[in-house]
């Protein structure tokens, strides 16, 4: 980001209006999540550089960047921002605010709703269900990536590191989900949204 | 000592040594550990990224709810786990609005959370409820000369920074390996990312990040490598021979759960080691020590 920022506060209040966003205001871009992060390397932008581009009301370049889905959720930067910013629980805002705008074309935003799926199905997340929810959804270029893992996969069947068969769902399945959409319809409500 | 336990999913599939190993120890330490009845997935790092933090928290709380009548603090091994499971019983006791919320919605299910109980992460437990001097007791093989990598991996001591570790180099995880008669390993790297779920997605972050820890053991002499973590123990066992494939690796690191090591310091039968499961073996690591396969 070499050219002069003019900042647009449009895309910021969004932004601030989900569950943690308000945090980001504290940011004062000082670096230490960029040198502390795990995969800084892997990033288009580090999270600085992503507040950034929120604050220069830069939509599109935000949510097409891969940072919030290269965020391994380590810690790291939660424990050492100076200014107390949680950044993992504002990537988790943006990973699901992401989700919801039909910016999920990514790998990452794949797994999360396969896992998530897992969860909301069986009560528990079965290994074999994800990969399989997984790979159904994205397709061949994905499933031959999979084959390469094969062997991979051979030693886990050997050392019984995979079970083929699910767990039993949870008893209270249907008590687990009415739980969770009446957490998510209070939600809707409480930030308005 | 009687717990709640709370296994997680992948103690029920890739981290069945873990498990294993876990009962057998626990059995021999004296602690009591009583599954949570009908738990549920704690959302790992993958739910609130999907339908956000609050909804995530009170997935999690379910599992506290149930586990609340017995009045026993809440065991829980794996990272993630541990991380939701404790977060969400920080709020339930530090913030009045989301605890009205959180039992509204638990309420769904006819539940209700007070927030009495504690959640303690397996190694805290090792050493502040159990003692060192007490697994000292209890060993019976000194695996005195073994030098013992300990990954602490990176949720476990950052979710409460200072309160349960230091954040960025923990020693609770070292002082379970001396107490076993082995050296903990300086091992910079023993609170750094494993890769997590980049398995799936993208494994050559997690190849990348597996390279990078076995070689810092490696270069601190280190024979084996010991994690309380399900998800690094996968992602540094299961993954090492891809490692091998696109690094040059100077030496195999076998990678056992920490309770896995206290299995065979404690002499416990070779079902309480649970090697089997293992991909890396660590029989050659061990050899010295009788353990045969
Ligand atoms: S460490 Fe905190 S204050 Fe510094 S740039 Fe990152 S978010 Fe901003
Ligand atoms: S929590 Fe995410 S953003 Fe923060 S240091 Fe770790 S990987 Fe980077």
């Amino acid at each position: 980001m070499t050219e002069r920022l003019k900042y647009d506060a449009g895309f910021a209040k969004e932004i601030y209006a989900l569950e943690n966003g308000h945090y980001i205001k504290k940011c004062m871009q000082c670096g230490m999540c960029d040198v502390s992060c795990a995969t800084r390397r892997e990033m288009d932008f580090s999270p600085r550089e992503l507040f950034l581009l929120m604050r220069a009301g830069k939509r599109e370049e935000f949510f097409k960047a891969n940072t919030i889905w290269m965020c391994s959720t380590c810690l790291m930067c939660k424990v050492r921002c100076p200014r107390g910013v949680p950044l993992v629980d504002v990537m988790h805002d943006l990973k699901s605010h992401a989700i919801g705008l039909g910016y999920a074309d990514s790998p990452q935003a794949t797994f999360y709703q396969a896992f998530w799926q897992e969860v909301m199905g069986r009560g528990k997340v079965f290994e074999g269900g994800l990969m399989a929810r997984y790979y159904l959804k994205r397709g061949w270029s994905e499933i031959r990536k999979g084959f390469e893992m094969r062997d991979l996969g051979m030693d886990m069947v050997k050392h019984s590191r995979i079970s083929l068969k699910p767990p039993r769902t949870i008893k209270g399945i249907k008590g687990m989900q009415a739980v969770v959409e009446k957490a998510r319809a209070q939600m809707r409500k409480e930030v308005g949204g | 000592m009687r717990y709640s336990f709370y296994p997680g999913c992948s103690m029920e599939g890739a981290a069945v040594p873990y498990l294993k190993s876990l009962e057998a120890v626990a059995g021999a330490l004296g602690m009591g550990i009583e599954e949570i009845p009908d738990w549920n997935c704690c959302g790992a790092t993958v739910a609130s990224g999907v339908v956000g933090d609050y909804p995530a928290q009170v997935l999690a709380a379910r599992n506290l709810a149930l586990a609340e009548p017995k009045g026993l603090d809440v065991l829980v091994p794996c990272s993630s786990c541990y991380m939701n499971l404790a977060l969400v019983n920080r709020k339930f006791l530090e913030d009045d609005h989301f605890r009205a919320m959180a039992n509204d919605a638990l309420g769904a299910a006819g539940l209700r959370y007070n927030g009495t109980l504690k959640v303690r992460q397996i190694i805290e437990v090792l050493v502040k409820d159990v003692g060192l001097d007490r697994i000292r007791t209890k060993v019976k093989k000194p695996l005195t000369g073994l030098r013992v990598a300990g990954y602490v991996g990176c949720q476990t001591p950052r979710v409460f920074p200072w309160e349960f570790d230091d954040p960025e180099q923990p020693v609770y995880l070292d002082r379970i390996i001396e107490a076993l008669g082995a050296t903990p390993v300086k091992f910079p790297m023993k609170a750094r990312c494993c890769g997590s779920s980049h398995s799936i997605t993208r494994p050559e972050i997690t190849t990348g990040s597996g390279y990078s820890i076995i070689t810092c053991a490696l270069e601190d002499r280190a024979q084996i490598m010991v994690t309380p973590c399900p998800m690094c123990q996968m992602n540094l066992d299961a993954y090492q021979g891809k490692v091998r494939q696109h690094h040059k690796l100077e030496a195999s690191m076998p990678v056992l759960f920490i309770t896995q090591l206290m299995a065979v310091a404690f002499d416990l039968p070779p079902a309480a080691w649970a090697f089997k499961y293992n991909i890396v073996s660590p029989f050659a690591a061990l050899e010295r020590f009788g353990i045969k396969p």
